[in-house]
């Protein structure tokens, strides 16, 4: 599936990914291909994303939303950036 | 015809300020560049965040929303009434009518809500609308010069905060922003825009309300929009802000470009009237040494 995280400022993460773990307002979801349209207000925390072969993309995202559509996953947070340590 | 030595020293000057106007230039192209990065990596977000307002936008939900609410529709009857009117402005000069041209699409605007009966507060960004509606002995309702060319997001939040509370409360029934829109690096027209109340953009494909049916919504749509409405507007102002800043770049690059091409004009203008002059220098002292002989010899 097609994962892409946008900040305000540009366009952080657009790849294809295996899953995606991410903060919504009230707990984590995660989010595996062929998940049901879905959209959800972010909290803060860290975005796991992983992609075939084993890369793992980590990256620290606040507000915004999530959007799944049609095997497309689509993070739009207010701030967004690699996550450190 | 002037002296040569007169000539000798326009041309150095000439000289001089083309050089400064050359790196201008150059320094213009460099920073527009990054500049534009900058509005053409804002493009997706605010497109996503349209979008997705667009689908979950319906007109019964309209009526909940205070940033929603037309100025028709207000308690105290049609029309507006109290308007608040952002000017985006840069800090620097020489950059052409970029600002002059900005600060008459503002008073346009401003002439247009005033016929309206509309009381109008001015609110402004940058130092060039600062000290123009300083001499106009205008009232200004706020001035800030720190943003400059480089705006993040928090300077768009700072600008929209209290803008957005003042209109949720009902203190203000529209809020523009006058900047530069960034179309390339030659096309930036000064535009109005109407933020708030917001305009709700349009679904793509007509879907509208549809597409967001299928969708599991959590916790609500009611909710999300409640949480994006606030970040599309801080987007609007966002934007607004690198586009200025990128125009205020490609202006001065086409300002500093046209000087230094009016300063090469002038050196070839320069050098022909200094050759001449010296030439006639010489043939004149040419002559009177062969005269002086003549005379000697006489």
């Amino acid at each position: 599936m097609h994962v892409s995280v946008i900040s305000a400022e540009r366009a952080v993460f657009d790849g294809e990914a295996e899953s995606v773990v991410a903060p919504a307002f009230d707990g984590l979801v995660g989010i595996l291909p062929r998940h049901a349209p879905f959209m959800t207000l972010l909290g803060e925390g860290v975005v796991k994303i992983s992609q075939a072969g084993g890369t793992l993309t980590r990256l620290s995202v606040m507000g915004g939303f999530l959007q799944v559509a049609s095997n497309v996953v689509r993070i739009v947070a207010r701030r967004a950036g690699p996550a450190d340590s | 015809m002037a002296k040569p030595r007169e000539l000798k020293r326009r041309i150095r000057s000439v000289q001089n300020t083309k050089k400064i106007t050359k790196t201008m230039e150059l320094v213009s192209t460099s920073k527009l560049k990054r500049a534009q990065d900058r509005v053409v990596g804002a493009r997706p977000y605010a497109q996503a965040l349209a979008e997705v307002i667009g689908q979950l936008y319906s007109p019964e939900l309209a009526e909940r929303f205070p940033l929603l609410r037309q100025p028709g529709k207000s308690a105290r009857g049609a029309g507006v009434r109290r308007a608040a009117l952002l000017l985006i402005t840069s800090n620097r000069g020489l950059c052409g009518a970029f600002n002059a041209n900005l600060i008459r699409e503002a008073r346009r605007r401003l002439e247009e809500l005033e016929a309206q009966d509309a009381h109008t507060e001015l609110h402004l960004v940058g130092k060039k609308g600062i000290s123009y509606f300083k001499f106009t002995k205008r009232n200004v309702a706020s001035q800030r010069v720190d943003i400059g060319d480089r705006p993040t997001l928090d300077h768009a939040a700072e600008l929209a905060k209290p803008l957005m509370e003042r209109f949720s409360n009902g203190d203000l029934d529209a809020v523009d922003v006058v900047f530069a829109k960034f179309n390339s690096a030659v096309s930036t027209p000064p535009t109005t825009l109407r933020v708030l109340p917001i305009t709700p953009p349009a679904a793509k494909g007509g879907e509208g309300r549809r597409g967001a049916a299928n969708y599991i919504l959590k916790p609500s749509a009611e909710e999300i929009l409640q949480q994006l409405l606030p970040l599309y507007v801080q987007n609007q102002f966002y934007r607004a802000l690198v586009e200025t800043a990128a125009a205020e770049h490609g202006a001065r690059r086409t300002a500093m470009k046209n000087a230094t091409d009016a300063g090469s004009d002038m050196l070839t203008i320069l050098q022909r009237t200094f050759n001449r002059a010296r030439q006639a220098q010489i043939t004149q002292e040419l002559a009177e040494i062969v005269g002086g002989a003549e005379a000697l010899k006489g």
